[in-house]
């Protein structure tokens, strides 16, 4: 490690400056950092009565000599960065060299730490100034103690809380850290209790299930994507899943724990129509990006990034959630999940199904229930379709189910239908193309006043999408053209429900409205459970749901797609 | 029951009424035919609640009765026996055997009375209507009734009798077959019946074309029958939307064009038009037709044919697979078009037909975007 410096002014003045040290956790949080930032491999932490009486900070890092041990407790002394320059990129969570003496400057501290294993230096501090300086015999590493917190300084007392509460804080900063740096013994106890004891873990999905059991780490769903030099990774649950137990954030940058409310809402919109209003999902997410293209240096706190290009970074996390959303592991599962936390050091290869199962080879968009009424297949001038697509069965005319190397697949059909259609709206909505079939005999609609007002608001929209209506005073619709988007189509019934649902709901959805009309005529106009398919509609269907975005999803965050592990029927029928 | 029949005679008997057997029902007895004596043999019914057919067919009857027989079964043993008399004897309300030479079987049949009983219809009061003029109404129109479920009326083909002609109608809402065949006189009073395509798919099938068939009808059936055949079918409820009043009159524009060329160009034009929509785009101009499709994420494709064309110029989109059924139904080789407007049905006639029939289809056009 390079020797401790204190920073010329023109640096200083360069840093975002601000008082670090607020509350225990904070302290915890900056000796936790200076012991990862000098290279420990395995860090004790001991609190008591939630740091106001005692924090202990101990770690095999590089230790410091004596003369560094003295200088780090000065204001800007730093052995991390040494010019302006070095501030791009850095890579050390400290680098302002503030938080020990701003640690000492309102306690007691103990310094014991060595270089080398045999000879250290003790050190002690108080009220940030140098008591005592002597020898001691340790193994390499550093242990920091902090007493008398806020001993000299009552006011800050008095905004401490309850011991409790003043732990939960910490322990929710040793939880950030502890997902960052998995690869880091992590140990703590508070008032003597165990509270964190975390083996060093190969992968994100390991350190999620010491921190919060298996099977909750088995439940989310792997992200692992590359957009230009922006490599997103980490877990993120199933939409099916969300707002079922606590919300987790976790964001990282480049190994940072930061909060960034864009790239969550960016994360969020993956999930766009898949949840239910209100309903948010737990993100546990990495941000890989190049050194230049972040500023660490912007918050007293370093909670807090800014990004030379937001927007791409935003759209490289939805669009890797939204991939990931859309492998069938992101489908709730029965039983127990083939793959085993720890094992996955390379995200799961292998267990995680894409969704090219569901692709045609030829990636055509396949049509639904493609033959239109009464028209005969052979003249349609179809090129036969020899894709592969698994046979299907069609189960109490509501489910689909087929077969795998690694389990039985069962699809919903109206959920899937619904699916296909929402992104096929979706999609004439924002190109503007609607294709429209004329009426022989225009359907007639008599509304109660609350659909009438429905119409009214959606009137473009049903236009867009291919309905041809006219007002005809009062609440009487004539509707004298329809899209056609599958042969099955009843438009007038599915005009009516979407304004029925409409004009019954109560609460505005976040969505746009076009994706709320988009979702609810979706709905309306999918088939429906229940109704009988054909062998070719069958085809149809999973083909056009394999070419969706999101085919593991309904409009609504149901399940489209259930997978079965042959693990699981085999352990029904006691074959393991 | 004890009768006699030759092979050739069962297996007409079942080739005519099995198609009228549901290949999956909730009520055992329908799975069976219903084979009873008569003065003339023995007549042999199947039915699925909606169609029922009935046929009678010469054997030696040595004592009467009836029973049902599974008719899948006796199908099967009727397709593998030898030509040689066939022995049906039935003891008891169930159990049945069949003896040809050395064969013998027998089947477990159920009674007589679990099998329904057919409509009453009153053939006191019937239609005369050759077999052969009712075919040509029928392969003509039935292909355009709607196979969905939304509007169950469209489910039929609306037959009309009148005193100087009889006509048959059918539409799915986007399209619409039309025929009119002028008759002598059919004997009973005008009326207005909605039959189910399938019912009228059985009809064209099981009567030669050159024999009279009796029509009549009960409370909501029809029956028709010939002298040794009978079917008689459910009738779907009316009003039929009023269709006359969407056929227009006032189409200026008029193409006639080589029906088979015509055809060709749809088809290839609908290789590359949207699999949900069909749709194509056709220009009219003097003396030419131009094609053209686009579809997204998919390409384009472009042809052109002459034509002659009276009237300004129309850009009008379709459904190509409506026109090329329309198109395989004209029964000329050069077929007259007419259009009002990109909005405004369009009509397919046959040009130049010898025949007492008139025929006119009718297509709605797919709103083009640009
Ligand atoms: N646990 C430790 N092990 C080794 N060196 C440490 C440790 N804690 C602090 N230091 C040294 O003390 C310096 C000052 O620490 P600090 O005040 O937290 O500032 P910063 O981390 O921003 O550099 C660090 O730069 C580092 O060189
Ligand atoms: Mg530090």
């Amino acid at each position: 490690m390079p020797r401790i410096a204190v920073l010329p002014n023109t640096v200083v003045d360069q840093i975002a400056a601000g008082e670090v040290i607020e509350r225990p956790a904070s302290i915890v949080k900056e000796l936790l950092e200076n012991a990862l930032d000098a290279g420990a491999r395995s860090v004790e932490i001991d609190v008591t009565d939630g740091g106001r009486s005692r924090i202990r900070v101990a770690d095999d890092g590089t230790g410091m000599p004596r003369d560094d041990a003295i200088l780090a407790l000065a204001r800007h002394a730093t052995s991390k960065i040494r010019r302006t320059d070095d501030l791009v990129g850095v890579g050390t969570f400290g680098f302002r060299g503030e938080a020990l003496a701003a640690i000492a400057s309102i306690s007691a501290i103990e310094i014991e730490t060595a270089a080398q294993d045999g000879a250290g230096t003790l050190l002690r501090a108080e009220n940030g100034e140098v008591r005592d300086v002597g020898e001691c015999s340790r193994r390499r590493g550093t242990t920091v103690t902090v007493t008398r917190v806020f001993s000299n300084t009552p006011s800050r007392l008095t905004f401490l809380r309850s011991p409790r509460s003043e732990w939960r804080a910490t322990a929710d900063a040793l939880t950030s850290i502890a997902l960052a740096r998995r690869d880091v013994r992590l140990t703590a106890t508070h008032d003597g209790r165990q509270t964190f004891a975390l083996a060093p873990v190969s992968s994100l999905r390991g350190r999620v299930a010491a921190l919060w059991g298996g099977a909750y780490a088995d439940g989310l769903v792997a992200v692992d994507d590359v957009t230009g030099s922006i490599h997103v990774s980490g877990l993120v649950e199933r939409p099916g899943d969300a707002g079922t137990a606590a919300r987790r954030i976790f964001l990282s940058v480049n190994g940072r724990t930061v909060r960034d409310h864009g790239i969550v809402r960016a994360a969020e919109a993956a999930y766009r129509s898949t949840l239910p209003a209100g309903v948010r999902p737990s993100l546990l997410l990495e941000l890989t990006v190049p050194g230049d293209l972040v500023d660490v240096n912007v918050h007293p706190m370093k909670a807090e990034v800014r990004f030379r290009d937001r927007w791409m970074l935003e759209r490289a996390v939805e669009a890797a959630i939204r991939r990931a959303l859309g492998t069938h592991e992101s489908a709730p599962a029965l039983g127990s999940r083939a793959w085993s936390f720890g094992g996955t050091q390379n995200g799961g290869v292998g267990t995680v199904v894409d969704t090219e199962v569901l692709r045609r080879a030829d990636g055509g968009f396949g049509p639904l229930l493609d033959t239109p009424p009464g028209s005969a297949a052979p003249d349609s001038a179809r090129l036969p379709d020899d894709a592969p697509i698994p046979p299907l069965v069609q189960l109490r005319d509501t489910y689909l189910m087929f077969e795998r190397d690694d389990g039985i697949v069962l699809i919903d059909q109206h959920s899937a239908h619904e699916r296909v259609l929402f992104e096929r709206f979706l999609g004439t909505l924002e190109r503007g193309e609607a294709p429209s079939q004329r009426l022989l005999f225009p359907l007639t609609l008599h509304l109660g006043p609350a659909e009438a007002d429905a119409f009214e608001e959606h009137q473009d929209l049903f236009t867009a999408l291919g309905f041809e209506v006219e007002g005809f005073g009062g609440h009487t619709l004539i509707i004298r053209a329809v899209p056609m988007p599958h042969p099955r189509f009843d438009a007038e019934r599915c005009i009516r429900e979407t304004l029925d649902a409409l004009a019954g709901s109560r609460f505005a959805s976040a969505a746009p409205r076009h994706e709320r009309l988009a979702a609810t005529v979706a709905c309306k106009a999918a088939i429906k459970a229940g109704d009988a398919l054909s062998a070719a509609e069958m085809r149809a269907l999973f083909s056009a749901l394999g070419a969706t975005a999101l085919p593991a999803h309904d409009v609504h965050g149901r399940a489209t797609i259930v997978h079965v592990p042959w693990d699981e029927v085999d352990r029904r029928f006691g074959r393991r | 029951m004890r009768f006699t029949i030759t092979r050739e005679k069962l297996q007409e008997g079942l080739s005519a009424v099995t198609a009228s057997i549901p290949a999956k029902t909730t009520l055992p007895v329908l799975a069976n035919l219903l084979v009873e004596t008569t003065e003339r043999g023995i007549r042999l019914s199947g039915t699925d609640l909606d169609i029922a057919v009935s046929t009678e067919v010469i054997a030696d009857v040595d004592s009467q009765g009836a029973i049902t027989i599974p008719a899948k079964k006796l199908a099967e043993i009727a397709r593998e026996l030898p030509s040689a008399p066939v022995r049906v004897s039935a003891t008891g309300e169930q159990r049945v055997t069949l003896e040809c030479g050395k064969t013998r079987f027998r089947l477990l049949g159920l009674p007589k009375d679990e099998f329904p009983s057919f409509p009453s219809v009153r053939f006191s009061e019937s239609w005369r209507v050759r077999s052969g003029d009712l075919q040509k109404l029928i392969s003509h129109t039935a292909f355009a009734a709607s196979t969905e479920e939304s509007r169950p009326i469209l489910n039929g083909v609306l037959w009309e009798m009148r005193p100087g002609h009889m006509r048959m109608v059918a539409t799915n809402g986007h399209r619409l077959a039309k025929i009119e065949l002028p008759l002598e006189s059919v004997g009973a009073p005008s009326a207005d019946l909605i039959v189910p395509p399938k019912a009228l798919e059985q009809i064209r099938r099981l009567f030669a074309a050159e024999e009279d068939l009796e029509i009549a009808r009960g409370d909501n059936h029809l029956g028709f029958r010939s002298p040794f055949t009978a079917v008689f079918t459910r009738l779907i409820e009316g009003p039929y939307p009023n269709y006359e009043q969407v056929i227009p009159r006032d189409n200026e524009r008029v193409a006639v064009a080589d029906r088979n060329a015509l055809f060709q160009a749809l088809k290839r034009m609908s290789i590359i038009a949207s699999d949900q929509t069909h749709r194509i785009r056709l220009a009219f101009n003097a003396g030419m037709v131009k094609f053209s499709v686009q579809t997204p994420d998919l390409g384009e494709a472009q042809d052109e044919l002459s034509v002659s064309y009276e009237g300004d110029p129309l850009e009008i989109g379709f459904n190509a697979s409506y026109l090329l059924e329309i198109l395989r139904y004209m029964p000329t080789d050069e077929v007259r078009m007419t259009f009002k407007a990109p909005e405004r049905a369009a009509t397919v006639e046959p040009m130049g037909w010898s025949d007492p029939a008139k025929y006119l289809c009718l297509v709605m056009p797919l709103r083009l975007v640009d």
